[in-house]
């Protein structure tokens, strides 16, 4: 099956979308503009003042003037620290703040991305979305940020201010841009493809070292270390060489900076020169340009040597906000009545993509209150129709109805509320037991989050966690096995409390010793609940109002467990075979 | 053998001194021509503007170049230099971390594989930075040098002065340095922190949209969100007044060495190009001092970071390995005799060659305590009792060759990288792999496959569903054909037809005079099949005999059995 990825918003678009960012804080935009202006003009004094005591010496003033111009270049200084402080200080408020509403309209999107879209999609495109593009685009902006919104408005102005100088020796400062845009374009075109080249390196070093760490039991039964340091060097070493090789062409670029920056000098020397010698312009004049220029060096190099990195946080941004303005999911029409009854599940036909038809003459009516289950081999198509019936895909000729009323219709928040779907997928979340309940049921008290641990059968370990509730769980604590990471997603279930519920394999994996405590606490959850479960156990589907037996995509047998096996067909051979022993 | 952090460090400058040197003599090179630069401006201004000698200017023009020049490629081959040494020692250091990560014998960190990763990516990075930190340090002191020798051929009480002042302000502004990293960490810590939280929450997508709890969820991401932002802004006040801090001490200090040095031209102590050399030096020296604080910053990085790394590369191993190789194949191939390990207590067992024996175990930690024992990755002290391999104590065994004779396959199964070929087990003949996957019931996985056995598996397996893994890894276990095989709970998540198939294949696939075979688990399918079924409660084994027997006559284990 093809992955297709989400949306990467164009250039205009990502650009439209942060200048619309900047525009809903449009006080704050302001004062962080005119702050970094005035900073940057705070610098321009000291080199117009030397400039002027230049010419002072050499007119033979006193010692009195000198006194004022150092008086004065000290009180820029002051006045320059106290605005670059704030102005630093309010841009990276502003800048930061733009961030945090973008990283959290990114998640929510992402949060509620379709469903048929995130099957065909998966997380792994969102989760290095969420995680690193945010993380890429936070760094660039808090570490560089300040700076570079510095640097730039420094050479603006410094430009401007050899302008004010003498409008000939700013010309001659320009000398030097078309030397830095010559660099710029010999160098980005070439280092772009390098560093997705370098991301891609690096995604599979790490690859190859959290599959080895991950699996490092089996590593160590199968003896296959050497193999798996083998391909971590492998990689590695790829990532190293083609470091060293970026860098190479970065030091070629920044050669080519200097020479712009030795044109530039030279050129307002030069026109320096000729004005004294013609006597358009003073010594101090040609002195505070070259000075003027020589303090640009450092900014413009940061511009410009951070090219790449803007270029590249750039592309996350790009990234970002291609989710961000994905389309809130759209709500169903209010005038759609609140459903209540049977949940009818009609499939005539169903494939993935131009697949195999992989579900065919499918019809389902279950009850309030009835508890179907699904039987059949692997492969037979019972997950799929369990991703129907909860809504979360939609069959490609068929329809499903809420008491009358297509989840269509319903649109897909309404449709959660009420069908909720406990997946083969377990995952616990990441931090302290109780939040990870809450998830389901926010307000939540804990009587009632004790309560539902204890429906799911889970007190007895809960009893054992070191801090009960607040046990942090999930990735970097406290692990949970696998049954007990199911009986947590039972919990769950009880919270959210939804009227259907579809359990697809939700206790497969737990190994036949815990298992029946699974069934117990499934058969408790799913209590007062219509109810469609994906059985593996047969002793899941013998407590089941009715089974349904898939092969192939089609429905082989229906009724009671009894009457099934009275019937001596399929199901009674599974449950012959079940018995063994 | 304790390697602390400094010891990483040193190590790393050591282990690469050819380049730290050569990195170090042109990174110097160019300082020192960088700060030629507003000397050599002074100069034109003197000799060539002031005065309107053309030839004179010609001459500033190409001395300028020449400075150029040098300055540019200093830089090129230093920095180069220094970069090949950091990313050489990166990678060797990520090699080392990922060799102990994975020796054989495990290793006592105790950090969990998350952590390892980011030691491995970041840390090893950044403990490396240690190169071009000291390179800078060096060449920022050579800028500071040459300036203070320019000033001091201009005028010495200029040249003492900017001598003093700059590491008085250097001094100064080294006061703030600990806010500045104390803010900084916590900021980078509430955004690690949110960005964690958004990970996880996006891995468990499925399971919140299952709930329709993703309104909840991105709240909860608001929140983490908003906390980083507090954070940030933190910090960004502290980064911002440092900023201002240095903005106006380095102006003043400006202020100060402008009006000395115009004092002086005044009284023509010095020429007006000297006047513009100074200035333009003091301008300068910002730089470099400027340049050594953020090296310090760097330092720090580095320490913290090789704190990590040494603690990984002088973390002791967990178990040990003895010396003795396979012995050969002994009647008994497996003994264990009273042993004590979480929950195990006195548990004895011995497996015959040629046999099945199947451990029906009432309590699943229990059953988790024996497959860690006798996968040999609980350390010596923490068990009691002896486990012989063909007759011999285990821990006299060379790891790698008790392990050669028992192999165990975890029940959380793990399928890495690579084709199905590769994780069934790369470079065994087709024949038997074939045999193994059609034992484990796996043909139809392979068949399903377009590419059958040469399938890359995308995401390390992730599309396969439990009970394919499951089938996968039983394969895997089967092919490597190893004299005791130990498997648990193989086939959890299979249908019942499979896993009666499984199960019938699995004893015709383990035949062999020779070869043991243990399964744990309470499968009755599985039991079925055993030869012998040992019945593990209390931490011991309580009864043995066939499944049936034991079926018929023990209503317990018939009730934790039977379905």
């Amino acid at each position: 099956m093809s992955r297709v990825l989400l949306p990467v918003a164009s250039a205009r678009d990502t650009w439209r979308a942060t200048r619309a960012e900047f525009a809903e804080l449009p006080g704050l935009s302001a004062t962080a503009a005119v702050l970094l202006i005035a900073a940057a003009a705070s610098g321009l004094v000291a080199p117009w003042v030397l400039g002027r005591l230049v010419d002072d010496v050499i007119g033979g003033a006193d010692t009195g003037r000198i006194v004022v111009r150092v008086a004065v270049i000290a009180a820029a200084a002051l006045v320059g620290g106290v605005l670059t402080a704030v102005a630093a200080t309010v841009s990276a408020r502003l800048g930061e703040t733009v961030l945090a509403r973008l990283r959290e309209r990114v998640m929510d999107r992402a949060l509620h991305l379709p469903s048929a879209t995130l099957e065909r999609s998966g997380t792994g495109d969102l989760v290095a979305r969420a995680g690193d593009d945010v993380a890429q685009v936070a760094n660039v902006l808090t570490t560089a940020g300040p700076l570079l919104a510095g640097a730039a408005t420094t050479v603006l102005l410094t430009a401007g201010g050899l302008f004010a100088l003498d409008w000939r020796l700013g010309l001659a400062g320009l000398a030097a841009a078309p030397g830095y845009a010559l660099a710029l374009r010999w160098y980005l075109p070439r280092a772009q493809p390098y560093y997705a080249r370098e991301r891609i390196a690096a995604g599979e070093r790490s690859q190859a070292m959290a599959g080895a760490l991950q699996g490092v039991a089996t590593v160590r039964a199968y003896r296959t270390e050497r193999e798996h340091l083998d391909r971590i060097g492998d990689r590695s070493a790829a990532g190293r060489d083609l470091s060293i090789e970026v860098f190479r062409l970065y030091t070629r670029f920044t050669v080519r900076g200097n020479r712009a920056e030795y044109f530039g000098l030279a050129a307002v020397l030069v026109a320096g020169f000729v004005l004294v010698r013609t006597g358009q312009g003073t010594v101090g004049a040609a002195t505070a340009a070259a000075l003027y220029f020589h303090r640009l060096f450092n900014p413009i190099g940061l511009l410009i040597m951070q090219a790449d990195v803007l270029l590249q946080a750039n592309a996350a941004l790009s990234r970002l906000v291609g989710v961000a303005s994905l389309p809130p999911v759209p709500e169903a029409a209010a005038d759609v009545p609140e459903p209540d009854g049977a949940l009818e599940v009609l499939v005539a036909e169903h494939r993935y993509e131009g697949g195999p038809v992989v579900l065919a003459e499918v019809t389902l009516r279950i009850e309030p209150g009835e508890r179907v289950a699904l039987v059949g081999a692997s492969g037979a198509g019972k997950s799929t129709l369990a991703l129907i019936a909860a809504g979360v895909i939609m069959p490609s000729d068929g329809k499903v109805a809420l008491g009358g009323v297509p989840l269509n219709d319903l649109g897909e928040a309404r449709t959660r509320r009420r069908i909720a779907l406990i997946s083969q997928e377990v995952h616990v979340f990441a931090g302290p037991l109780a939040e990870d309940l809450r998830l389901a049921r926010p307000g939540a008290t804990e009587r009632e989050l004790h309560l539902a641990l204890e429906r799911a059968g889970a007190t007895g370990w809960l009893r054992a966690l070191p801090d009960g509730l607040d046990t942090h769980v999930g990735e970097g604590g406290h692990r949970l096995t696998a049954a007990q990471a199911q009986q947590l997603a039972l919990a769950r279930l009880i919270l959210a409390d939804p009227d259907v519920a579809v359990l697809d394999e939700a206790t497969a994996e737990a190994g036949s010793a815990g298992a029946r405590d699974l069934d117990r606490a499934a058969t408790a959850a799913l209590e007062g609940r219509t109810a469609l479960i994906v059985a593996h156990r047969l002793s899941q589907a013998a407590g089941a109002d009715r089974i349904l037996v898939l092969e192939q995509g089609r429905v082989a047998e229906e009724g009671s467990h009894e009457e099934l096996l009275r019937s001596g067909g399929r199901y009674r051979h599974l449950w012959d075979v079940w018995n063994v022993g | 053998m304790s390697l602390d952090a400094g010891g990483v460090l040193r190590r790393t400058i050591r282990d690469q001194r050819g380049r730290v040197a050569a990195g170090v003599a042109f990174l110097c090179l160019h300082q020192a021509s960088e700060a030629m630069v507003p000397v050599a401006i002074g100069l034109t201004i003197d000799r060539a503007v002031a005065t309107s000698d053309t030839g004179a200017l010609l001459i500033a023009l190409a001395g300028l170049a020449l400075l150029f020049t040098v300055l540019a490629f200093a830089w090129r081959i230093g920095a180069r230099f220094g970069v090949v040494a950091v990313e050489h020692e990166t990678h060797r250091m990520r090699l080392e971390i990922a060799g102990r990560a994975l020796d054989p014998r495990g290793q006592r960190s105790g950090m969990r594989d998350g952590e390892l990763l980011s030691v491995t990516a970041s840390d090893t990075e950044h403990a490396a930075l240690v190169v071009q930190a000291s390179s800078m340090i060096l060449a920022a002191c050579t800028a500071l040098i040459v300036s203070a020798i320019a000033l001091l051929v201009v005028d010495p009480v200029l040249g003492g002065g900017v001598l003093l002042g700059v590491p008085l302000v250097l001094l100064g502004l080294q006061r703030l340095g600990p806010l500045i990293t104390r803010r900084g960490e916590a900021q980078q810590e509430a955004l690690a922190s949110a960005t964690a939280t958004a990970v996880d929450l996006v891995a468990g997508l499925r399971v919140l949209r299952g709930l329709g709890a993703q309104d909840h969820a991105a709240r909860r991401y608001a929140a983490a969100s908003s906390a980083a932002l507090a954070g940030t802004l933190h910090a960004a006040r502290a980064k911002g007044m440092q900023q201002g801090v240095t903005t106006a001490i380095n102006g003043l200090l400006l202020a100060v060495i402008a009006g000395v040095a115009g004092w002086f031209a005044i009284q023509g102590r010095i020429t007006i190009g000297e006047l513009v050399a100074v200035v333009g030096l003091a301008q300068f020296v910002a730089e470099p001092v400027q340049a050594l604080g953020w090296c310090l910053q760097l330092l720090a990085t580095a320490k913290a970071s090789a704190a990590r790394v040494a603690r990984v590369l002088g973390a002791a191993p967990l178990v040990g390995s003895g010396s003795a190789a396979a012995p050969p194949a002994a009647p008994e191939r497996l003994v264990l005799s009273g042993i004590g390990h979480g929950g195990l207590d006195g548990l004895s067992l011995r497996v015959a060659a040629g046999e099945v024996v199947g451990i029906m175990v009432y309590e699943p930690k229990h059953a988790e305590s024996l497959v860690a024992v006798l996968a040999g990755t609980v350390p010596r002290e923490d068990y009691r009792g002896e486990i012989r391999v063909d007759g011999v104590p285990v821990e006299e065994l060379d790891l790698a060759a008790a392990r050669g004779v028992v192999l165990v396959e975890p029940h959380d199964v793990t399928l890495f990288e690579g084709t199905l070929r590769d994780n069934i087990a790369a470079g065994v003949p087709d024949e038997r792999i074939d045999a193994a996957v059609r034992a484990a019931a796996a043909d139809d996985i392979v068949a399903s496959q377009p590419d059958g056995l040469d399938q890359v598996l995308t995401e390390r397996g992730a599309n396969l569903s439990g009970g394919q893994r499951q089938r996968v890894a039983l394969a895997r276990a089967l092919a490597a054909a190893s004299p005791v095989l130990v498997l648990h709970d193989p086939a959890t998540a299979v249908d019942a037809v499979t896993e009666s198939l499984i199960a019938e294949r699995l004893v015709a696939a383990r035949a062999g005079e020779s070869r043991a075979t243990v399964v744990v688990t309470s499968s009755p399918a599985l039991l079925g099949v055993a030869d012998r079924v040992a019945v593990l409660d209390d931490g011991r084994i309580v009864a043995e005999g066939a499944h049936e027997e034991l079926a018929a006559s023990d209503p317990r284990y018939r009730e934790a059995v039977l379905r």
